[in-house]
């Protein structure tokens, strides 16, 4: 069996198949000595690295026996400058060779017998170069070269990226308001003293004192209810919600907010609207994207976690910790252990391409993802930027880029996958301590097995014959290449999903630290063929609190991730409360969410922004109290009215004396067409539509795969419907087809490829997931009118809510009225009353030759879609 | 304290739709404002409506874009880069370990009065000689083909950015508020990213039309005279026109009924505009894609009804339609162009399926009076070697190769920039994918420098901090 396709053993955490190699391909072999940075601004050749001096002899017989030989049989294939670096490997430079490819390092100064390229050109284990051996004296020569050392003078030792940003710099970044710590102060009001109970009240009642503005009034209980429903679960109030909230308020309006926002807090569905706001910034997907676009069988594990930790009010710093480094956190039983493992799925769920031919870029690609990522969207700042040179804004230079990158690539990253002419960069994934239930009994006999195991080597032997036969140009008819490729893929996918006695394995996609640690050099301009100073691994240096020094045999995730929530950086509060307070308010009060940094927008409330932080980290990061804090403040109630003066004096509502009108989003519009059509699923599905494909790719397949696609692996209890409906269905590509199967769960569990995202959530302006989403545009297409008018799926939804509007009562009057209270939560107005009844006759006569009975159906069942497709379905006041 | 009606407009709608600019009738917003200090102006600069007509930055050579796309990449050894020196050196050893150079097979001759060396595998096309500008010293940085064809859409293979065609209705809006303004007919399948809008307002991707149904994307011949079923929810499976008018109508009553209690709502005058835009892209658009209304002399221009010309004979129709109907920005995509093998037989099989339909579209453009403002673009992800590779292929080559462009503001009948002698490497007056699109914007009026969109902090376009305008091209 593939190396690749291989799982992860855990036994005492993952290390297997590919680690050493990615280690040593990655990260430069030995490196020169960093010099300091010194003279102009950007680079320096220091003249004084030893490995630099070499002698004339030396040179001599590099320049007359060596490098022609390179360039004449290995460029071709190896050189980043010509068409590919096969196998990760480039014989351009001295780092590079020394670093190797896939299978270690190519040169080992003076030492034949570890220098792959020895072997590699006497025909041992590898053969090269392929036309033909190297004559026997050139051979003599490289013996020659490679026990003197390997002189080569391509090399880039003593280079040195100099930054322009200085020690000076960055202290005086220092006093950037987003650097400091937040600090309490007291708001300053006068006027608006009583005006609400809360801090938050005061503090924003005390801006509209300095602008000499006055807030509008609360809003209607009727309105409120509504805003509190869809704001901390996503759907729509129960009339049992409704009509306990409007009693409770008649007594006192803050204990009915507050006595509603418990409940929902304590709801399962809390958990799913909220997990889904950080899978937004997480940019989850269960496909790699890109060119491939190959699927992650197993991403439904961390979009799970991440819905369990919202609802079970999981402190945000160790969520964070988890995310980052839960492979490494001390854990007191298997099921944390489990738990620890998928929450690194974090880092491993972003977008990848697959397709890359060069590991060392894929590699480079990979960890600038991390980077991205997770300073985005843990402290706001765009560290992404500094890899190719400082940042643009902030005090950050290249090198903290690099200091962090050395962190990352001494971390390994699991996905899964096999190899395939699509997916080059295939990797492991991390076997579960814990057992999936259904895990114990075999899904596969010994026959079956041993018959797949028969199958993939008669395949493996039919695609060298095809290949061969393409290089050949001969004809070899009934033997395509590329699809053997694909299935042999898919033959290896669906034997590596089983253990030796076909039981299914479960597994999870996350990250794991390599067996020792390197610093990464800074690559100039990014170029990975451009290596640099090394720099010691570390954090943004701007954000002060740095620890002496990272271990020398761990990556340093662990403490990246205590220092991203530590309580001296300024950062990770701020950002997080900022986007609580987004979410519920409207808009936040840093205006960018994502953008903490000299560029962005800065906060319009500074000093409510440091209460609400400093509370936060107070009230022990919980993500459920503060929301709580401000639900309950008289600022959450205020009226979205429309008021010429107000808007006049402040029409982007900066000041916040109105609330804001709100569009659902898209899960919520598409959990409320389910809710008021009785058709909601509220039971989480088991795993995911993706996680029954097993490893596949999205693109093109042809029918060709179907059974293949279907392979066994991750939970899929309904395979066997899936195959029915399929081949009942339209075969033009098994797996989109699958993802088109009718699904009734909330929308937060339907599959998200990144390359087919469901139509229901695309329409509605759903989180690009192949970018950190702090905010969600909200735009008003042709399209979105199109699918609520004409799309199955709203048809069938449609005839739902209007049989269970018909059965509720037989008079038009009071149908009208029930679908106005399921819809919209009020009743009809006399002018709608009368608008609906006429639209249902005029709907139902028009029908010629169908049924009475059926004729009212469909007019019902229109009047239904209208009531779904009108803005006030959408629109949250 | 003072806006202008552009600021307040603006602020007015943070946070809301684009449509919904639209919605805000002049009237309303003298209300807000209280008198008719500011008047309204209906400039087309103004952010009424973000696919609405926008001035470009510079009088534009050329107001739509037809861009043929053609996946695989394809040999520009064999098609518009005649090597004479090659033909020498048939033979003889090429690049490294022992690859032998191979001429092209077919014969190259001077066409039309310009005498703009092509290829016969393109007899038809040929005749428009006179009307192309051949840019012979095309390079990118990406050698597989997904990578360099994001590239060759986007300018960049790593990060997901905004297509040219986004950028493209970003920038100038479109004609037809009926109609999509970026349009990509049989786009290959699994690759969103190359018509999408990335970071830009979703307003601005294009909407796929005759998304292939079967395994092989790039062969389906799947658009019917009468297609229309392959924009999604483009007609209603129950309702007839007069019906459906009739519940749009009542979802319009309710719309209004809250526009009513809330007095100005943006939003909600989005929703209704958007209703309104639907009903009518659902009449205009599958009339638009049906053919059946051509007569048979255009249809045989473009080799539809016949073999092997009809599949893209059809896209080249309706890519003309949806030009003369005002949509800005049309992708063309075709197939199968990688020929490592066998490239002898299948060459020319490609090459005859392509050749008529572009000679019939250039021709009816002209007659139509089209061309001049319209922006042709023909191309592949990259080209070829020189060097034969398994028997009678070809490898990749993304250091060297042709494309080409007509029409509007392009001067036609001279070619741009050369190739080695072999074809292998771009070298005199080379043209990176960056100066491409930088090129094609300015054809547009757009300056590729100053089209830029503000996204996470920072000013992104579509040539990143590259790109340099090709303008010896440009009459």
């Amino acid at each position: 069996m593939h190396k690749s396709s291989l799982f992860a053993q855990v036994q005492a955490f993952v290390r297997i198949s590919l680690a050493a190699g990615f280690a040593s391909l990655c990260f430069g072999g030995p490196v020169a000595t960093a010099q300091e940075p010194q003279g102009s601004d950007l680079l320096a050749i220091s003249e004084s690295s030893p490995e630099s001096k070499l002698t004339p002899e030396q040179l001599d017989f590099f320049e007359s026996k060596i490098r022609p030989v390179l360039i004449e049989n290995c460029y071709r294939c190896h050189a980043t400058s010509e068409q590919s670096v096969r196998g990760g490997l480039s014989v351009e430079n001295r780092d590079a060779l020394r670093a190797g490819g896939e299978s270690g390092a190519a040169i080992v100064p003076g030492d034949l017998q570890n220098s792959i390229l020895w072997h590699a050109i006497n025909y041992r284990d590898y053969r090269m170069p392929p036309r033909g051996k190297l004559p026997a004296n050139v051979i003599a020569d490289f013996k020659t070269w490679i026990e003197m050392g390997a002189p080569d003078p391509r090399s880039n030792a003593g280079l040195v990226v100099k930054s322009k940003v200085t020690p000076e710099d960055i202290e005086a970044g220092k006093s950037f308001w987003a650097f400091t710590q937040p600090k309490k102060v007291e708001p300053m009001v006068e006027k608006f003293q009583a005006w609400g109970k809360t801090q938050i009240d005061r503090f924003v009642a005390s801006k509209w004192e300095d602008q000499g503005i006055e807030p509008s009034q609360d809003c209607d209980p009727n309105i409120l209810v509504r805003r509190l429903t869809f704001d901390l679960v996503g759907l729509p109030p129960t009339p049992e919600q409704r009509s306990t909230f409007l009693q409770d308020w008649k007594s006192s309006p803050e204990e009915a907010i507050e006595r509603l926002a418990d409940e929902l807090l304590a709801s399962k569905q809390y958990g799913e609207r909220w997990g889904r706001h950080w899978l937004d910034v997480a940019r989850y997907a269960e496909t790699s994207g890109k060119e491939s676009d190959v699927t992650f069988p197993n991403a439904w594990r961390y979009r799970d976690y991440v819905i369990d930790s919202f609802q079970k009010d999981k402190p945000y710093d160790q969520f964070l910790m988890e995310q980052i480094a839960g492979d490494l956190l001390p854990v007191s039983d298997d099921e944390q252990w489990n738990e620890h493992l998928i929450a690194t799925g974090f880092l491993a769920v972003g977008p990848k391409s697959l397709a890359e031919q060069n590991p060392r870029q894929f590699q480079a690609d990979l960890i600038d993802e991390q980077i991205d990522t997770t300073t985005r969207v843990v402290l706001g700042l765009s560290v992404g930027c500094a890899r190719c040179h400082d940042h643009k804004f902030d005090p950050i230079p290249q090198s903290d880029y690099y200091a962090i990158a050395g962190i990352f690539q001494s971390t390994q990253t699991f996905y899964g996958g096999t190899r395939s002419i699509r997916n080059r960069q295939p990797s492991d994934w991390i076997r579960l301590p814990v057992q999936d239930p259904e895990a114990s009994k075999p899904i596969m006999s010994p026959e079956d097995l041993a018959e797949l195991k028969k199958e993939l080597q008669e395949r493996q032997q039919e695609l060298a014959e095809a290949r061969r036969a393409q290089r050949t140009g001969a004809n070899t008819p009934g033997l395509n290449a590329n699809l053997l490729d694909q299935i042999v893929s898919q033959l290896r996918a669906r034997i590596s999903s089983v253990d030796a006695a076909g039981r299914p394995v479960s597994v999870c996609m996350g990250v794991q630290d390599h067996e020792s640690a390197r610093n990464a050099r800074v690559l100039v301009r990014g170029e990975i063929d451009q290596p640099a100073q090394e720099v010691d691994r570390g954090f943004v240096q701007v954000l002060g609190n740095l620890p002496k020094q990272l271990p020398a045999n761990r990556s340093g995730r662990l403490e990246l991730a205590k220092w991203l929530v530590s309580h001296e950086n300024p950062l990770t509060a701020r950002v997080m409360v900022n986007r609580i307070w987004q979410h519920l308010i409207g808009q936040g009060i840093v205006r960018e969410p994502d953008n903490f940094g000299v560029s962005g927008p800065g906060p319009t409330h500074r000093e409510l922004l440091d209460h609400l932080a400093v509370d936060f980290v107070e009230q022990g990061w919980s993500v459920k109290q503060m929301i709580r804090s401000i639900v309950t403040s008289r600022v959450y109630r205020l009226s979205t009215a429309y008021d010429p003066g107000r808007l006049e004096s402040d029409p982007a509502n900066l000041w916040i004396a109105r609330g804001n009108v709100k569009r659902l989003n898209a899960e919520a519009i598409r959990d409320a067409m389910l809710t008021v059509s009785g058709s909601i699923n509220l039971g989480p599905p088991k795993s995911s539509i993706f996680a029954s494909m097993g490893s596949a790719f999205m693109g093109p397949n042809g029918p060709q795969n179907i059974p293949l696609l279907l392979a066994p692996g991750g939970n899929n209890d309904d395979r066997a419907a899936n195959i029915r409906r399929l081949l009942g269905g339209n075969l033009r590509n098994p797996a989109v087809s699958l993802l088109e199967v009718p699904n009734y769960h909330r929308s937060v569990y339907l599959p998200i490829g990144r390359n087919n995202l469901p139509r229901a959530l695309d329409v509605f302006d759903f989180a690009d997931p192949n970018s950190v989403t702090g905010t969600r545009e909200v735009s008003n297409t042709a399209d979105q009118a199109l699918y609520m008018m004409n799309n199955p799926f709203v048809l069938e939804l449609s005839d739902a809510f209007a049989r269970r509007v018909m059965q509720s009562t037989k008079d038009p009057q009071g149908r009208v009225d029930r679908a106005f209270q399921i819809a919209y939560g009020r009743s009809a107005s006399i002018e709608e009353m009368t608008a609906s009844l006429k639209f249902v006759r005029k709907a139902k006569e028009s029908q010629d030759q169908v049924p009475a009975d059926e004729a009212l159906f469909k007019a019902w069942s229109q009047f239904c879609q209208a009531l779904m497709a009108a803005a006030e379905f959408r629109i949250l006041n | 304290m003072m806006f202008s009606r552009r600021e307040l407009l603006r602020s007015v709608s943070a946070g809301f739709g684009y449509l919904a600019f639209a919605g805000l009738s002049t009237m309303q917003m003298r209300r807000v404002l209280g008198d008719d200090q500011y008047p309204a102006t209906d400039d087309a600069s103004s952010p009424r409506n973000p696919l609405a007509p926008k001035a470009s930055h510079f009088p534009a050579k050329a107001k739509h874009v037809i861009f043929l796309c053609m996946q695989g990449g394809p040999s520009h050894i064999d098609t518009f880069d005649y090597k004479p020196k090659l033909e020498a050196d048939q033979g003889k050893t090429g690049r490294a370990n022992g690859a032998k150079l191979m001429a092209s097979p077919w014969k190259f001759h001077q066409r039309g009065q310009s005498g703009l060396w092509m290829s016969e595998v393109f007899p038809e096309l040929g005749k428009h000689a006179d009307q192309m500008c051949l840019i012979r010293s095309m390079h990118c940085d990406q050698p597989i083909h997904p990578r360099a064809m994001t590239q060759m859409h986007t300018g960049n293979a790593q990060f997901v950015r905004p297509s040219l065609g986004a950028w493209t209705l970003y920038g100038l809006g479109t004609e037809n508020e009926n109609l999509p303004g970026f349009v990509a007919l049989n786009p290959q399948a699994a690759a969103a990213q190359n018509y999408g809008n990335a970071f830009l307002p979703a307003i601005y991707q294009g909407t796929k039309v005759g998304r292939p149904q079967g395994p092989r994307p790039a062969m389906a011949r799947n658009l019917p005279a009468n297609n229309s079923g392959s924009v999604p929810d483009i007609s209603n499976p129950r309702l007839n026109r007069k019906s459906q008018r009739s519940q749009i109508d009542f979802i319009q009553q309710l719309n209004q009924n809250k526009l009513a209690v809330d007095q100005v709502d943006p939003n909600v005058e989005g929703v209704i505009e958007s209703y309104e835009l639907a009903f009518r892209m659902q009449d205009a658009l599958p009339k638009l894609m049906d053919l059946g209304n051509e007569s048979e002399k255009t249809l045989a221009m473009y080799g539809i009804n016949e073999n092997p010309t009809d599949g893209f004979g059809r896209q080249c129709l309706m890519a003309r339609k949806f030009i003369e109907a005002g949509v800005r920005f049309v992708e063309l995509n075709h197939g199968n162009w990688d020929h490592h093998q066998r490239l002898r037989d299948q060459l020319p099989d490609k090459c005859s399926e392509i050749d008529k339909p572009i000679a019939g579209l250039l021709a009816d453009l002209q007659q139509r009076g089209l061309l001049d403002q319209t922006l042709v673009i023909w191309g592949g992800e990259f080209g070829r070697t020189p060097d034969a590779q398994n028997g009678d292929g070809r490898d990749h080559n993304n250091k060297g190769y042709t494309t080409w462009m007509a029409g509007g503001g392009v001067r036609g009948g001279v070619s741009y920039g050369a190739t080695d002698d072999h074809g292998r490497e771009a070298v005199e007056d080379k043209c990176h994918i960056h100066d491409w699109h930088a090129t094609i914007l300015h054809l547009l009026g757009l300056d590729h420098q100053r089209l830029t969109y503000r996204y996470a902090g920072r000013d992104f376009r579509l040539t990143d901090v590259y790109g340099n305008v090709v303008d010896r091209i440009c009459t």
